[in-house]
């Protein structure tokens, strides 16, 4: 049977003054399926909604056509009156007689208003309702990691009251966090025995991932111990594998040739110059230090935040005379620029060249010639130690760890967020996060910001133990599905899985929690079986159908 | 009493996330703003994409704002400030002092009939700037006729809905909250107190901010002097950033200047434009290939001039050391740029001094310690984005969302501390 339709024309409190509003009225009212038509000046105040609350529930109006301003507007508000008048809010279609009618032409354009409300009658008849359904989640949170991040964030999680497993693949926890902890002074001791007498907080050492199933709020999980395997459910996973330094001295070709020369010499990385500062009984100490940093990787907020922590340090204890090479000195995070004028005054040099310096040996020390673009001359220094450039990386297991859970990665192999602009820290997976130095170069400052922004993502997912979502927003139709895969293929959220119906045939199905109602699948379907709700083609095609007949 | 109430002291985009991660846990908010319209700074910032999106971030702001204005969980208090304070963690009385909007931001429909019909010239009211939120009409006391003791009554006559209001009051209330998150944002550097630059006597010497406004205003860039459109741009960055008075750099301005850039050289590949600059901070995802795409065609120069001056012809000469050719050169644009800093708000000092807070030597509000990135001295007073230190959009975000939680967890531990005892 046809729904019976309710059209609610709105005048704007007389700003839309080049409609003439009766002429509509009747027309409107002799469209198809059109049981009532009202005219008003003010549908989107009290008087005006309390109105229109009446007028659904007297004439019994099962769908409805607001003709007024822009939905970006009020259209939330519209929507609202309709749950009150115990319709399903999905029921709605607007037309946009203001902003894309009356206001936008001189003269009149009662017509083209016909012809929107016409428009929005049409895909109104076709629009389906949309439950909502609580759905049952997993209250746990897998961490992955054992070091600064990933203790502070369990500790946090704790905070809130929700239990937690810490899988660090080390046998002890805390492992590498000595450079850190020099260079912001803090301890990871203290943190890590929190961790461990928590009660919310379960430790697994000396274990890995292996297999990763399921999807938010539901996740299982395959864990390795050095004793067997276990198999756990987590809610979400919290990624916090930090990042890795390497050398970047390997990747200048003109080094490979001189490697021999090379060799001997003092060329160390930051770690093994903080352990020589650490070391008290060095036989000489080093007269002249160079430093490199920001030539072959832009990412260097941590290098330089090393190398001006490093420099400090080698000045006040040996009072060396201390050389900087650098491209751009990387300032964009919280302290930076006043340790960088710190080490200018304790005397560190920094000298700039757009291109990385050419590196030799002589007389066992190690010769750097660099153009300085202030001088504009080269410059030819010889000196005891090379701290060289390093490239910050994600820590190994990262490619691995990306495969298990199938989320993507950058450029440079670092985990890569769904959404740039607003939410960093979380992947294209639904109940998939990641914190740190495994998502990017990052200062103190942004990754306790990522930890705490973290804690309260989890919480609003699993803290009262029940998601809230839109029952078939996008839904694969089984009798026309092929099982050919294409949507499994495009989802970058994971959220289609084929199941079996009827004992024989698969087809996709997919998951309410883990969609994100994108489209893709809908748009790509070769058997066009996927309907994304309120802009299926025969909604659409009936818009368009619309304008031709009139 | 005690309360579970969260109160955020501004609206800029890290208050909005503040306010609405809260709100989603199910918290009451309080959301005050000292302004007539929500969003701060980050709501008048334009689109820098060209084919393709630039990750500026300028448009998820207004989603947000929306998102806040209609979330029930959410109270917002416009035209508001916080007058006094008292209580402690779990149980803070604030004092609010809440001016008159003179226009009922419930009732107005946005339909222009007051402005149409208001006789005074600039107009005595007139619509908020396009993504504002509340999208109410926003009336000036200052040129209101009705303010200046005349009788006029012609907007009030002509508004359909009845919702101008001549005769409100400013309203005083107290709040009681358990929590306070302060993301009261920043103040855009003056341009004018660097005197040699000409920010203020020159017409075609901008600031960073004012190219953002006429790119949302208009959607081009045009001379302010002739209307023609320029033909040779230059930036100019750490103008307020990493001087003598800052000793920081304000994070966001290399990238927007190159966003900017890319926008200009876009709509018009003729245009010749070039940045004069002390580091390039092309850090952060993807920003770095960004700076590739760009390098050729941008002209970029080492060293920040310190000079400019007007030629007769109504150029502008910009006087900067050649690092290259190791001389002092000039050159003539026709539009200079000033890439004007993130300064300390202007009122960050009585607020300060209202909330028993400390400022940090550059102006900012100070955390607590080295390992937190949102508490003060204060246990239950937070803070989130640009008041604590300068931010980009997504870091702004993020810091407000990470303020949410720092104040829910001290909420449920005040809270199962006091179930214990």
């Amino acid at each position: 049977m046809e729904p019976k339709i309710g059209v609610f024309l709105c005048n704007c409190g007389g700003a839309i003054n080049n409609i003439d509003f009766d002429a509509a009225v009747k027309k409107v009212a002799k469209f198809p399926g059109v049981t009532c038509v009202n005219l008003s000046s003010d549908l989107c105040l009290e008087k005006g909604r309390e109105k229109m609350i009446s007028c659904i529930r007297g004439e019994n109006i099962e769908r409805v056509v607001v003709a007024a301003c822009s939905p970006e507007f009020q259209e939330h508000i519209f929507r609202k009156v309709l749950e009150k008048a115990g319709l399903n809010d999905h029921l709605l279609s607007m037309a946009n007689i203001r902003e894309q009618c009356s206001w936008t032409h001189d003269g009149d354009v009662t017509e083209k208003a016909v012809e929107l409300v016409k428009m929005a009658v049409n895909r109104v008849r076709l629009l389906q309702p949309m439950e909502k359904k609580e759905l049952p989640v997993n209250r746990e949170v897998l961490v992955v990691g054992g070091g600064f991040s990933a203790s502070n964030t369990v500790l946090q999680l704790s905070r809130v009251g929700l239990r937690t497993t810490l899988l660090e693949k080390e046998a002890v926890l805390g492992a590498g966090t000595e450079e850190l902890e020099s260079f912001y002074g803090f301890d990871t001791g203290s943190m890590i025995s929190a961790v461990e007498v928590d009660k919310n907080i379960e430790v697994l050492t000396s274990a890995q991932m292996t297999e990763v199933g399921g999807k938010i709020g539901d996740f299982s999980v395959r864990i390795r111990q050095e004793g067997g395997e276990i198999l756990r459910k987590y809610g979400a996973i919290v990624l916090a594998t930090g990042h890795q330094t390497e050398l970047a001295l390997d990747s200048e070709p003109q080094l490979r040739a001189e490697d021999e020369a090379i060799s001997g010499l003092n060329i160390v990385s930051q770690e093994q110059f903080c352990c020589m500062l650490g070391n008290s009984g060095l036989e000489t100490e080093p007269k002249t230090i160079g430093f490199m940093f920001d030539f072959s990787d832009e990412n260097s907020r941590f290098t330089t935040l090393a190398t001006l922590n490093n420099a400090l340090a080698a000045k006040k204890k040996w009072g060396s005379e201390i050389y900087v090479f650098c491209k751009n000195v990387k300032v964009d995070s919280e302290g930076m620029e006043k340790l960088y004028r710190e080490a200018r005054d304790c005397g560190v040099v920094f000298l700039k060249s757009e291109a990385p310096p050419r590196i030799t040996a002589e007389n066992g020390r190690v010769k750097i010639e660099a153009k300085d673009v202030f001088l504009g001359e080269d410059v030819i220094l010889a000196c005891d130690v090379l701290v060289a450039e390093e490239l910050y990386l994600p820590a190994e297991g990262a490619e691995n760890l990306s495969s298990l859970l199938s989320i993507r990665r950058d450029s440079k192999g670092f985990f890569q967020d769904e959404n740039v602009h607003l939410y960093p820290v979380g992947s294209e997976k639904k109940g998939i996060f990641f914190i740190g130095g495994c998502r990017g170069d990052l200062d103190l400052g942004r990754v306790l910001t990522d930890i705490s922004s973290v804690v309260m993502k989890v919480h609003e997912l699993l803290s009262s133990g029940k998601i809230l979502v839109e029952l078939e927003k996008v839904k694969a139709d089984p009798q026309k599905c092929v099982a050919c895969l294409t949507c499994i293929r495009v989802c970058p959220h994971g959220a289609i899985q084929l199941v079996r119906v009827d004992g024989s045939k698969e087809v996709a199905e997919i998951s309410d929690l883990a969609c994100d109602a994108c489209g893709i699948c809908a748009a790509i379907c070769p058997a066009k079986a996927i309907k994304f709700q309120g802009y299926r083609d025969e909604e659409i095609l009936a818009q368009i159908e619309a304008i031709q007949e009139l | 009493m005690e309360s579970k109430d969260v109160l955020v002291v501004g609206s800029g985009i890290s208050g909005v996330a503040s306010a609405l991660e809260l709100a989603n846990a199910g918290v009451s908010v309080y959301l005050i703003e000292k302004e007539a319209v929500i969003g701060g700074h980050s709501a008048s910032f334009c689109c820098k994409a060209t084919d393709i999106c630039s990750k500026c971030s300028a448009c998820v702001v207004s989603d947000k704002i929306k998102e806040a204005v209609i979330h029930p969980q959410i109270t917002l208090l416009t035209n508001s400030t916080i007058k006094g304070l008292g209580g402690e963690l779990g149980n803070f009385h604030v004092e609010i002092i809440q001016q008159p909007r003179y226009v009922d931001e419930e009732r107005c429909i946005a339909c222009g009939l007051c402005t149409e019909i208001c006789p005074t010239d600039p107009k005595a009211i007139y619509p908020p700037f396009a993504e504002a939120t509340p999208f109410s009409y926003i009336l000036d006391k200052g040129r209101c006729l009705r303010f200046k003791g005349e009788r006029c009554d012609l907007c009030r006559g002509s508004c359909p809905t009845k919702a101008i209001g001549f005769e409100l009051k400013s309203k005083e209330r107290e709040l009681n909250v358990g929590a306070i998150i302060v993301a009261t944002g920043f103040d855009v550097f003056d341009a004018r107190e660097k005197g040699s630059l000409g920010y203020g006597r020159y017409p075609n010497v901008l600031t960073g901010l004012d190219l953002e406004q006429i790119f949302t205003r208009e959607g081009y860039l045009r001379l302010p002097t002739n209307g023609k459109e320029p033909r040779n741009i230059a930036f100019i960055q750490c103008v307020g950033s990493r001087d003598e008075g800052h000793g920081y750099c304000s994070q966001v301005c290399c990238k927007y200047a190159m966003k900017l850039a890319g926008l200009i050289k876009y709509q018009n590949p003729d245009t010749q434009v070039a940045i004069f600059y002390i580091d390039l901070q092309t850090t952060g995802k993807g920003f770095a290939q960004f700076y590739e795409k760009y390098k050729e065609s941008v002209r970029f120069v080492r060293g920040v001039p310190v000079e400019i001056l007007q030629t007769i012809s109504g150029e502008l000469e910009v006087r900067f050391e050649d690092i290259s050719q190791g001389k002092v050169c000039r050159d003539n644009f026709d539009l200079v740029v000033l890439s004007v800093g993130i300064s300390p708000g202007k009122n960050s000092w009585d607020l300060a001094r209202i909330l028993g807070i400390n400022l940090a030597d550059d102006g900012f509000f100070d955390k607590k310690d080295s390992l937190s990135c949102n508490e003060t001295n204060v246990d239950g007073i937070f803070l989130a984005g640009t008041c604590q230190g300068p931010k980009d959009i997504p870091d702004s975000i993020a810091h407000g969302i990470a303020a949410a939680s720092k104040a829910m967890q001290m909420l449920a531990k005040s809270a199962s501390r006091r179930r214990g005892n």
